[in-house]
């Protein structure tokens, strides 16, 4: 689904690399999550698998035809955008050539927010914000749904809601999905791999030896989303 | 009073503003690009300049000039991606450089000062027909590309996700502003055309709509400046842009303080 070979990345072209020499196999139906310190390069990996980001020398590839995407916290969320979440998710439609506007309502019912279609975006909590934006990633069924920070200013909640959503995507109709975390007890938790980003490079293993190779094989302390 | 021809051109290209303004001014002001049509309509002289000293359409002049300046915003964008208002400074200097220079060669000979400050008397039937002509394209324009220019101001990755060619959408946005500013130069003026613009839009922010909502009640503010503007300059024989843009503050202020005035209200009924 994704592959990185020999991944080099800096924003000015040079020495200091953000990212170097990674390299990362995503199989389809993985649930990975990328972690690591703030400023490691996770924000930077994602943005390169979706093309924002050109790689300074190697490769990535996706193989996948249909990606969806939900930011961390949309850019908008906050600033008095006037759309409502019928708007913004039609007109996301709009974008995808679908016809269908069933596609609208049944990933709003996923998402479980249909009675939100009337509401300003800017007038949802976090936790609703964040379940609009995956909702308008599912719209065009994707292969591969790509997360940043997914509960980044979300109550424990909502947390929950959405990361079983995750998993449910994940398990039961095998989306692959790739996402930054901060929340290391969601990632231990769900994920089938964790990608742990540290000093411009990247190792990949499943959460059980994630626990013990980074955190002593005592897990976090909070427990587990 | 619309007896008279030229108050009926007037009209019928104030109609045409009061509609195509706001519906740019909407994608302007929630990109947060409201200079931008401050900076086109100041680099408009030079285009009209340009008209008259060859002869051609000012209009026309002000439309094509303003377009180049429009796409050369864009395409500086790659140059200096974090300082927007450096690449206005730049077009801003390039537009008045050019209408000064020309102006005051003396090759213009014609009186500029009804295209900074507007005019009802001097839109002729060809003005009319080319403002017709350039509002219908662009309104045709922006109903094709509603739901990708709303995406590009909400959310420019997912747009560029979704497969929107956001740079060629741009440039395509630049030629509307453009043609909403040179259609607008007749009746409103150069200096306070970006009122017409932006004001619209900030008043019916304060409505707490949706995105068409907000659209509507910026066409229906704009339709209330404009028209005010254009009957009062009439009766009371001043310039049409500067009545205009203050209706438009003052229509802003009411409706601020009707909205003050509600959420009082509403704090009194639940205490």
């Amino acid at each position: 689904m994704i592959q990185a070979e020999n991944l080099y990345f800096s924003y000015t072209g040079t020495k200091p690399y953000v990212l170097e020499g990674l390299n990362l196999t995503i199989r389809d139906g993985e649930y990975v999550s990328v972690v690591g310190e703030n400023g490691c390069g996770k924000s930077t990996l994602i943005r390169l698998i979706l093309k924002f980001l050109k790689p300074t020398r190697g490769s990535i590839v996706t193989t996948a035809a249909r990606i969806g995407y939900v930011p961390q916290r949309s850019d908008s969320s906050g600033s008095g955008f006037p759309i409502t979440v019928w708007e913004m998710l039609n007109s996301y439609r709009h974008l995808l050539h679908l016809r269908d506007r069933s596609v609208l309502e049944k990933s709003l019912e996923l998402v479980g927010l249909t009675d939100a279609e009337d509401a300003l975006m800017d007038t949802l909590s976090g936790g609703q914000n964040q379940k609009v934006h995956i909702a308008r990633a599912l719209m065009g069924r994707p292969e591969l749904l790509i997360l940043d920070e997914p509960s980044t200013g979300v109550d424990p909640e909502s947390q929950r809601e959405i990361y079983g959503l995750l998993k449910r995507l994940n398990t039961d109709q095998g989306i692959t999905i790739v996402s930054v975390e901060h929340n290391l007890d969601a990632a231990i938790a769900n994920s089938t791999q964790i990608y742990h980003l540290s000093g411009g490079h990247g190792h990949i293993c499943t959460p059980q030896k994630y626990v013990e190779e980074y955190l002593g094989g005592k897990g976090t302390e909070e427990g587990h989303v | 009073m619309f007896k008279y021809a030229f108050m009926q051109n007037a009209l019928v290209v104030s109609v045409l503003i009061s509609i195509l303004c706001p519906c740019i001014g909407v994608f302007l002001v929630l990109r947060r690009y409201s200079m931008i049509g401050d900076t086109l309509a100041h680099t408009s002289l030079a285009g009209i300049a340009i008209g008259l000293a060859t002869g051609q359409s000012p209009v026309l002049g002000a439309f094509l000039f303003t377009s180049v300046c429009g796409a050369l915003i864009e395409f500086l964008r790659k140059y200096f991606p974090k300082h927007t208002d450096l690449i206005l400074t730049i077009v801003l200097a390039l537009g008045v450089g050019t209408a000064i220079t020309i102006v005051s060669s003396g090759s213009v000979h014609a009186n500029i000062d009804s295209f900074l400050f507007g005019s009802i008397l001097t839109v002729t039937k060809t003005d009319m027909i080319l403002v017709a002509a350039l509002s219908i394209i662009s309104v045709l324009a922006l109903v094709l590309l509603y739901h990708r220019l709303i995406y590009i101001a909400y959310d420019e990755e997912a747009a560029r996700i979704a497969g929107v060619r956001v740079s060629l959408i741009n440039y395509v946005f630049s030629v509307l502003v453009a043609s909403a500013i040179s259609i607008s130069i007749r009746i409103v003026g150069v200096l306070v055309l970006s009122s017409m613009i932006a004001l619209p839009v900030a008043t019916a922010l304060q409505m707490g709509k949706g995105f068409r909502g907000t659209l509507l009640y910026s066409i229906l503010f704009s339709v209330i400046d404009i028209m005010t503007g254009l009957v009062a300059s009439y009766y009371l024989d001043v310039a049409p842009g500067g009545f205009t843009a203050l209706v438009s503050v003052a229509v802003l202020i009411i409706v601020l303080a009707g909205r003050r005035i509600r959420v009082g209200l509403r704090a009194a009924a639940n205490n």
